[in-house]
C-alpha cells in the first residue's frame, strides 16, 4: 500500500489541506484529545463516509471535498498531488438519525416505538452510537418522530408527516441563504459555476425551492426527497433541467467515501471511481445536460463501500 | 485473512490531534492548474516563487514553460486553513502484528476514546490565504473555487436548527 505516486521513498508525505472551523482552535486549548474521524452511514446514500467528531462539545461535522481536474499544491517546499480542498462543517445530526429511525420503521419494527438505542445500531458502522452522546436529542428527534414516555424512558417512532414540516422548514432557510448569498438559481444556468458572481438573473421563488431541496436532497433518502418535492408542491420540470446543480459542480457529490481509511484521500482509483459509482438522481441529470465545468464531480475516497448487507 | 485485515483497518479510528491546532507555522500555498503527480519536497522556493511578478491584472509567474496568472484568495470567514499530515506509524504503535492489534481490538470497547490502534494525525501548518493560479488567465470571480469558498455558509443555513412553531 504505497503512500505516495512516487513510491514511498520515505520522502514522500502526504499533506491533506483542510478548511477547519476557527473555534476548534479554542477548543483545542482544553482538550489533549477528541477530534476523531469516523465512518457513518451517510443519510443519502446509506454507504460509509467519513465524518470528523468532536468528543468535547460533543458535534459532528461532515467533510467535503474541493477537487478539480489536474490541480496540485505548492505547499512551503514541497509539490502536493491532486489538489483537494477538504471543508469540514457542522451537520445536523437529525440527518443521520433519521436514516435509523426510517429503516427500523421500514424493517420489522414497522408502527412501534422503540427506544433511541435500539434503533441506532450498526454493524457496519459501530460508531453510530456516537451519535447518541450528541447533545440535545430529545429535542431534535421531536421534529421528526412520534414518542411515548414509559416509566421515564422515552420511546420514538419515526413520522413522516413531521419530518416534511421539518424538512419544509429547512428548504425555506436554505433559501434564504441561498438568496444572501447571490447563489444564481437558475435553471438556465445551472450547468455553470455555481457561485457566478453575485449575478442573480432569476428571482423565482420556484427556483429557489428546487435548487434548496436539490441541497436539501443530499442528506435524505431518495424516497424522502420525492416525497418532500411534492410536499413543496415543486412542479415536475422539463427532463433537461430536472436537478438543481446544488454544489455538486464544485464539490464532489458523494460525500466523503471511504474504502479503507480517510487518509488515502487521493487513492489512485480516482478516475475510475465515477464509472464505478452509481450516480444519483441529480448526477444523471446533470450527465443529461451541458457539462463543461462539470468535471469535479469526482468520488475522492476510492471505491465505495464493498460489503453490503 | 484478507478480510478480516480490512475489517481491523475500517475500525481504526484517526484521531487529529487539537493541540496542533493551535499554533502551527504559517504555510505558504499554490493552488496549480495542472497535475503533478508526486508528493515530495521540491524547491518551490528556489524555482516558482521568486518568478512571481505583479502584472496588470493579477499575479504572473510561469510553470513548466506555461504562463500562469493568480490571485489571493481568502478562506472563508470563521475558518482557518491547516496542512494535516499523518504522525509517523512505528512510534506510537510499536511493533504488532495484526493479530495483536485485533486481540487488542476485542478487548477495547468501541466506546474507549482512544485504541492503541488507533492512528494520529496532526496539523503541520496553517493559512489563512492561498495563491489560486489559472493558466494563461487569472481564475477570477467564476472559477469554480470560488463557489466552493461559499460552501461553508450555506451549509450553516443548511444545518442550523429550525424555528419552532
Amino acid at each position: 500500500m504505497a503512500r505516495g505516486a512516487d513510491g514511498g521513498d520515505g520522502a514522500s508525505v502526504w499533506q491533506h489541506v483542510f478548511l477547519l472551523p476557527e473555534y476548534l482552535k479554542d477548543d483545542s486549548k482544553k482538550m489533549k484529545s477528541g477530534l476523531v474521524f469516523v465512518k457513518l452511514a451517510n443519510p443519502c446514500s446509506g454507504e460509509g463516509t467519513i465524518y470528523l467528531f468532536n468528543m468535547c462539545l460533543p458535534q459532528l461535522f461532515e467533510i467535503k471535498v474541493f477537487k478539480e481536474k489536474n490541480h496540485s499544491w505548492f505547499i512551503n517546499e514541497s509539490v502536493q498531488s491532486g489538489g483537494l480542498l477538504h471543508f469540514a462543517t457542522p451537520v445536523d445530526p437529525l440527518f443521520l438519525l433519521l436514516h435509523y429511525l426510517i429503516k427500523a420503521d421500514k424493517e420489522s419494527f414497522q408502527g412501534k416505538f422503540q427506544p433511541l438505542d435500539q434503533v441506532v445500531m450498526d454493524d457496519m458502522f459501530p460508531d453510530c452510537i456516537l451519535l447518541l452522546k450528541l447533545p440535545e436529542l430529545e429535542k431534535l428527534l421531536q421534529h421528526v418522530t412520534e414518542e411515548k414516555e414509559v416509566d421515564k424512558k422515552k420511546y420514538y417512532k419515526y413520522s413522516k408527516e413531521k419530518t416534511l414540516k421539518w424538512l419544509g422548514k429547512k428548504v425555506n432557510q436554505t433559501m434564504a441563504a441561498l438568496k444572501t448569498n447571490k447563489v444564481n438559481v437558475s435553471a438556465r444556468v445551472q450547468s455553470t459555476a455555481f457561485f457566478s458572481g453575485g449575478q442573480v438573473s432569476s428571482d423565482k421563488d420556484e427556483d429557489y425551492v428546487r435548487y434548496a431541496h436539490g441541497l436539501i436532497s443530499d442528506y435524505i433518502p431518495k424516497q424522502l426527497s420525492d416525497d418532500l418535492s411534492k410536499y413543496l408542491k415543486l412542479p415536475e420540470p422539463p427532463a433537461s433541467v430536472r436537478n438543481p446543480p446544488s454544489k455538486k459542480a464544485k464539490l464532489s457529490d458523494e460525500p466523503v467515501m471511504a474504502k479503507e481509511d480517510y487518509t488515502k484521500f487521493n487513492s489512485k482509483d480516482f478516475k475510475t471511481v465515477k464509472k464505478n459509482s452509481k450516480m444519483t438522481a441529480a448526477q444523471k441529470a446533470l450527465a443529461k445536460v451541458d457539462k463543461s465545468g462539470m468535471k469535479s464531480i469526482d468520488s475522492f475516497f476510492g471505491t465505495k463501500h464493498v460489503k453490503k448487507k | 485473512m484478507e478480510n478480516s485485515y480490512e475489517e481491523t483497518i475500517d475500525k481504526r479510528r484517526v484521531h487529529l490531534r487539537p493541540d496542533t491546532l493551535r499554533d502551527p507555522a504559517p504555510a505558504s500555498l499554490h493552488l496549480l492548474p495542472c497535475e503533478v503527480p508526486v508528493n515530495r519536497p521540491t524547491p518551490v522556493g528556489r524555482f516558482f516563487t521568486p518568478a512571481i511578478r505583479m502584472g496588470r491584472d493579477g499575479l504572473e509567474a510561469s510553470f513548466r514553460g506555461r504562463s500562469l496568472r493568480g490571485e489571493e484568495v481568502v478562506v472563508p470567514p470563521g475558518f482557518v486553513g491547516y496542512v494535516v499530515t499523518e504522525e509517523k506509524a512505528e512510534v506510537l504503535m510499536g511493533k504488532q502484528d495484526d493479530h495483536e492489534r485485533q486481540e487488542q481490538e476485542l478487548l477495547e470497547p468501541p466506546e474507549a476514546l482512544e485504541r492503541d490502534c488507533d492512528r494520529f494525525m496532526g496539523a503541520t501548518a496553517s493559512f489563512s490565504s492561498f495563491t489560486v493560479w489559472g493558466l494563461e488567465s487569472i481564475p477570477g470571480p467564476d472559477a469554480k473555487l470560488r463557489g466552493a469558498l461559499s460552501w461553508p455558509s450555506l451549509a450553516a443555513a443548511i444545518h442550523a436548527q429550525v424555528p419552532e412553531d
